[in-house]
């Protein structure tokens, strides 16, 4: 590829900005319809959860124009402070007088009546520190001892603040993105194998031991067999998605969002999407996500330098772990765990954190090596 | 900061191949769950997400064969609540509670229960009238009271309350029918219910903004009956009378039927029911009925709604007598000429007398018959043999039930017949059948020979009037020829106009007919005999067949011809003057008639005018008061103007208004002669029409009572060789 390279300021790419537009109004009007029944059943309102979502909306959007105008490569020299200020955040979270509890899990911090996540920001921080180091020290990763560890021990650290909380999901995440990270920056395979061993054996000790993972793995396998306990949101999740067929009950017509399914607005959004809008809208959204992983991919592919190409595959990656973790989990296809729909699921922080990562891929795409298409 | 790579440059596009390969692996995923589990799990939420109530359909009318309703459905409202939905609404359930006890007047704890329960659905109270209705639902609105529901139903309504109760039957609660018609007809009447469908949430509660769907009940079809409803109240009012007069302990029954088609036009049974509130008997009054236990009021429930018509048997007794002697003159071993005695006759071992001591010797085959005389009968069955006897007993249709609509008792009937089963079942004797298959087999002799499947269902009908089904009459077998039967209906007018039956006798309408009294024997009460008589009209072209049966009547006598005749033949006479058919008076009835007169009404009149009136009609008469003055104002008579009496009879004429103390006790006159009782009466100032000959045996006013002077007694008489079993 003989085309001439240039690292000099284009338009941002129009296709992820186009794609996340749409993303995000769907995620809004389905946010709307699967929050109604709940809002006015919980709240008296049903306005209320799509009030504090297109606020979020609102301060996403700031958020992301000041992303895709600050300049990528001054994020690589704050990585280190930011991860050292999320490290901060997350141990003060677990502290019991300063972070805020519900459901037995210490994950928020209280900021007048919203709550915020520091996992989501420590998600980011993850990726701006692995990038950022890993754009320098690349060449050291073909040693394990000396290349890799380091970074096992820093992402280990995060990784283990936020298991304690406990919030196994975003755990998780960050364990797959960071390894995309380390995968994209060329870490051995065989290195990965290694890992893998002592990885799949720890799980496995962890799930011997633990009686909730236990169970979770169990109605996961079978959900009928306690539909009234744990079973419940699997089967009222495959309810409202069979029931959609292939053009759906229509937009707001759900009936499984009528307190069948726990809390429609969070991770459950996706079953409603697929009883309102059918087969047809399913296809669509996962769609508009495939463009968003082909430009996001694409976006890495010309970054003009690594930092940024491992910023974008980290981003991309960040969102389409997600989106896949989730829908996996709505159809039953995995074990249940709490993971968010991206641009749909209610959740202040969350957006507001993936409207700034979008910021920053856009951001990325303005140095782009090659012309857009 | 160096470059991005190859190196990573592949991984990357490794990368963008693993997300497209899942994102399409979870499209498939999603794809099964929707287009191959689609359906099931579809139907496993809509289960969890629907509730439906029932709309019943409205009940199809149940029409006399003029077009009168005699079970007709109104639209009524019944009230329901949905606990759960109520009770997370937060509504004060006490004041509901207390709302709702006052709007259907129920007591507040009842209502409170109920909405108070852990159940999806509960009725609160069924089929109230609209206007209740209209008001919970008025209530409902403007206190905005959710999960309490007023629902469209219906209730049966029998506007003629007890009116041929055990035809029609009754309905249960779901408006099913339990009884008669109703439940015959169940599958006409009943129509399609509809349903409200609605979607709820998951705490039960109605979906807000989605509508209920409806799902239209489809009405049921109109039963068109044979019966007649006038024909009908004149038999229950006839039965109803006799009950009372000839102390009826268990029940009478009246079927009227037209012997040309099978149309059953009457069919009283009494005691009766009222379809409205079937599980109460008519007959028993509150305080008994509060005494009485579970079990009791089971078994007075159901005896009143057993139709004696067609669901109890009972030995015919010589009612049957009718049946052998078409037997004999069908296989020509009689005729009504035959020469015959009715000395008594030995069969087996027993012997069989006539009813009459020391019998009526030789005579006729027409008048053993008139007579009534057993051996006369024994001897035609025996002329006739087992095998040819029961084969009319079979072709009359003693063996099978009739066939009618409604469910029929079993008959009990000798399988194998020996001679002395025979000769007893030729007059009646030792075999049972419901009182129906006496009028069908009736109808066949009236008719020219036909048996005809009786019926009660004329045709059914849609809302249009369109007529959906017509049950046409249906022919079993010939019986017997045109000529038997043309003989055997002048042989049964005979027993009316000179035999047993003569209390049957109906001026100018030709009453042929049949009387019967049969012991029960495995009755142990008082008055255990069963009295009947079996009638048909005009005799040279029958238009109806009737039966009267009177089960246990305790009095003396007890014989058909003497109670049951003179019901049957007064509601003949009624039911033809209702059809309008003329009467053809024969000479004898004319001067009959002639003997009685109407009073006229001379009150007002000065005494001079009023005696010449009265002279002139043929009455006598006696003057109370001042009689010096011709001049003087009639005040009063006595008996009242209008009144048929016989001529000659004396009319008192008040020159005063008289007062209470001028009446007269009257006095006991049984067994008297009917000169002895013409002279008692008139030497106490009352006049007296004279029924029968013989003996009297009962008087209109009992013994002590007051009337009048000058007031009519009725007296009956009778040979007093009638009063033995016939």
């Amino acid at each position: 590829m003989a085309t001439k390279t240039t690292a000099t300021k284009k338009p941002f790419d129009f296709w992820i900005f186009i794609t996340i537009l749409i993303l995000l109004s769907m995620g809004i009007v389905m946010l709307f319809s699967a929050s109604a029944p709940a809002a006015y059943t919980y709240k008296n309102d049903i306005y209320h959860f799509l009030k504090d979502q297109l606020l979020f909306a609102f301060v996403g959007f700031i958020a992301m124009f000041v992303a895709m105008n600050f300049h990528y490569k001054k994020l690589a020299k704050l990585a280190p402070i930011l991860l050292v200020i999320c490290m901060v955040l997350l141990i003060l979270v677990l502290v019991p007088s300063i972070g805020y509890e519900a459901n037995n899990a210490r994950r928020w911090l209280r900021i007048g009546r919203f709550t915020v996540q520091p996992s989501e920001m420590a998600k980011l921080a993850l990726i701006l520190f692995l990038s950022s180091s890993l754009s320098r020290r690349k060449d050291q990763l073909q040693y394990f001892f000396r290349g890799l560890l380091p970074y096992l021990v820093v992402i280990g650290m995060v990784a283990g603040l936020i298991v304690v909380e406990p919030h196994l999901s975003a755990t998780i995440i960050i364990l797959i993105v960071s390894s995309i990270i380390l995968f994209c920056a060329g870490a051995k395979i065989r290195h990965f194998v290694i890992m893998a061993v002592p990885a799949v054996a720890g799980l496995g000790i962890v799930v011997a031991m633990n009686e909730y993972m236990q169970k979770r793995l169990f109605s996961f396998i079978n959900p009928w067999s306690d539909l009234k306990g744990d079973g419940w949101q699997a089967v009222q999740s495959l309810y409202a998605i069979g029931s959609g067929g292939l053009f759906g009950r229509g937009l707001g017509k759900s009936l499984q969002k009528f307190l069948y399914i726990p809390e429609p607005y969070n991770d459950f959004i996706f079953s409603i999407l697929a009883e309102e809008l059918g087969f047809i809208g399913v296809v669509t959204v996962m769609l508009l996500f495939l463009v968003l992983v082909w430009r996001g991919v694409k976006v890495a592919m010309n970054a003009p330098d690594t930092f940024g190409c491992l910023v974008a595959v980290g981003i991309t990656s960040l969102i389409t772990v997600q989106v896949l973790l989730n829908i996996a989990v709505v159809t039953s296809s995995i074990p249940p765990t709490g993971v968010s729909l991206p641009f749909f699921s209610s959740g202040g922080t969350s957006l507001l954190f993936f409207m700034t990562e979008i910021g920053i891929l856009l951001n990325i795409s303005k140095y782009s090596k090659y012309e857009r298409i | 900061m160096s470059k991005p790579g190859m190196q990573t440059k592949k991984r990357l596009l490794v990368l963008l191949g693993a997300y497209t390969f899942l994102t399409f692996l979870l499209i498939i995923r999603v794809g099964w769950i929707q287009f191959v589990q689609g359906s099931e799990l579809q139907r496993l939420a809509y289960e969890q997400q629907s509730r439906s109530r029932i709309i019943s359909p409205r009940r199809g009318t149940i029409y006399d064969r003029n077009g009168i309703a005699l079970a007709v459905s109104a639209s009524v409202d019944t009230i329901s609540a949905f606990p759960k939905e109520l009770q997370d609404s937060g509504a004060d359930l006490e004041a509901v509670a207390e709302k709702l006890a006052e709007l259907l007047d129920m007591s507040k704890e009842e209502v409170l229960a109920k909405i108070s329960k852990n159940s999806p659905y509960e009725y609160i109270k069924r089929k109230v009238e609209p206007e209740v209705g209209a008001k919970v639902r008025a209530w409902l609105q403007e206190a905005k009271i959710v999960g309490i529901t007023v629902d469209e139903d219906t209730k049966r309504y029998y506007p003629k309350r007890n009116l041929a109760s055990h035809v029609l039957g009754c309905v249960g609660t779901d408006n099913q029918g339990l009884e008669g018609i109703e439940k015959a007809m169940e599958q006409y009447l009943k129509g399609l219910p509809g349903r409200i469908l609605s979607e709820v949430d998951a705490k039960g509660r109605q979906i807000p903004f989605n509508r209920e769907r409806h799902i239209d009940p489809q009405d049921g079809y109109n039963v068109v009956l044979t019966i007649d409803e006038t024909i009908q109240y004149l038999a229950e009012k006839a039965i109803e009378k006799a009950i009372v007069d000839n102390k009826v302990l268990k029940g009478a029954v009246a079927i009227v039927m037209d012997p040309n088609n099978g149309e059953v036009l009457a069919m009283a049974s009494k005691p009766d029911f009222d379809p409205n509130s079937p599980f109460r008997p008519l007959h028993i009054d509150d305080a008994t009925w509060n005494s009485m236990s579970m079990e009791e009021r089971e078994n007075a429930i159901y005896s009143t709604w057993r139709n004696k018509a067609l669901a109890d048997t009972y030995e015919p007794g010589s009612t049957f007598k009718a049946i052998t002697a078409s037997a004999g003159l069908e296989e020509g071993v009689i005729t009504p000429e035959s020469r015959v005695n009715d000395f008594t006759v030995t069969v087996g071992g027993h012997r069989i007398n006539c009813w009459k001591p020391n019998a009526h010797g030789e005579e006729s085959f027409a008048q053993g018959l008139q007579m009534s005389c057993n051996p006369v009968f024994v001897r035609v069955a025996q002329d006739l043999g087992i095998d040819r006897f029961y084969k009319y007993m079979r072709a009359f249709g003693f063996y099978d039930k009739t066939g009618i609509e409604l469910p029929e008792a079993d008959i009990i009937i000798h399988k194998r017949p020996t001679e002395i089963d025979m000769a007893v079942a030729s007059f009646g004797q030792r075999f049972k059948v419901t009182p129906l298959h006496m009028v069908t087999a009736y109808c066949a002799i009236a008719n020219g020979g036909t048996l005809i499947r009786p019926h009660l269902v004329k045709e059914i009908t849609d809302n249009e009037g369109n007529v959906i089904k017509k049950f046409e009459p249906e022919i079993v077998r010939q019986v017997i020829s045109k000529k038997t039967s043309d003989t055997m209906r002048k042989l049964l007018q005979d027993v009316v106009t000179l035999g047993t039956g003569s209390r049957a006798y109906v001026p100018g309408y030709r009453v042929a007919g049949k009387t019967g009294t049969s012991e029960t024997e495995t009755s142990d009460i008082d008055g255990r005999y069963v009295a009947s008589f079996m009638a048909f009209a005009p005799a040279d072209n029958p238009r109806i067949v009737v039966l009267v049966a009177l089960d246990h009547p305790d009095v003396y006598p007890h014989t058909g011809g003497i109670i049951a005749a003179p019901v049957a033949g007064k509601l003949v006479e009624d039911i033809l003057s209702y059809l309008q058919e003329e009467r053809v008076y024969t000479e004898k009835d004319r001067k009959k008639l002639a003997e009685d007169v109407y009073v006229p009404d001379v009150r007002g009149k000065t005494l001079k005018e009023a005696e010449s009136i009265l002279r002139e009609a043929g009455f006598e008469y006696r003057i109370e008061g001042d009689a010096t003055n011709k001049d003087i104002t009639v005040k009063e008579q006595t008996p009242k103007p209008e009144t048929a009496i016989p001529r000659k009879s004396t009319i008192v004429l008040y020159t005063y208004k008289p007062d209470e103390n001028d009446m007269v006790v009257v006095p006991d006159l049984l067994n008297k002669t009917v000169d002895e009782a013409v002279a008692i009466l008139k030497g106490l100032g009352l006049n007296i029409k004279v029924n029968g000959e013989g003996r009297a045996y009962r008087q209109n006013y009992q013994q002590g009572s007051r009337i009048p002077r000058g007031g009519l007694v009725e007296v009956f008489f009778m040979d007093p060789d009638e009063a033995d079993l016939e």
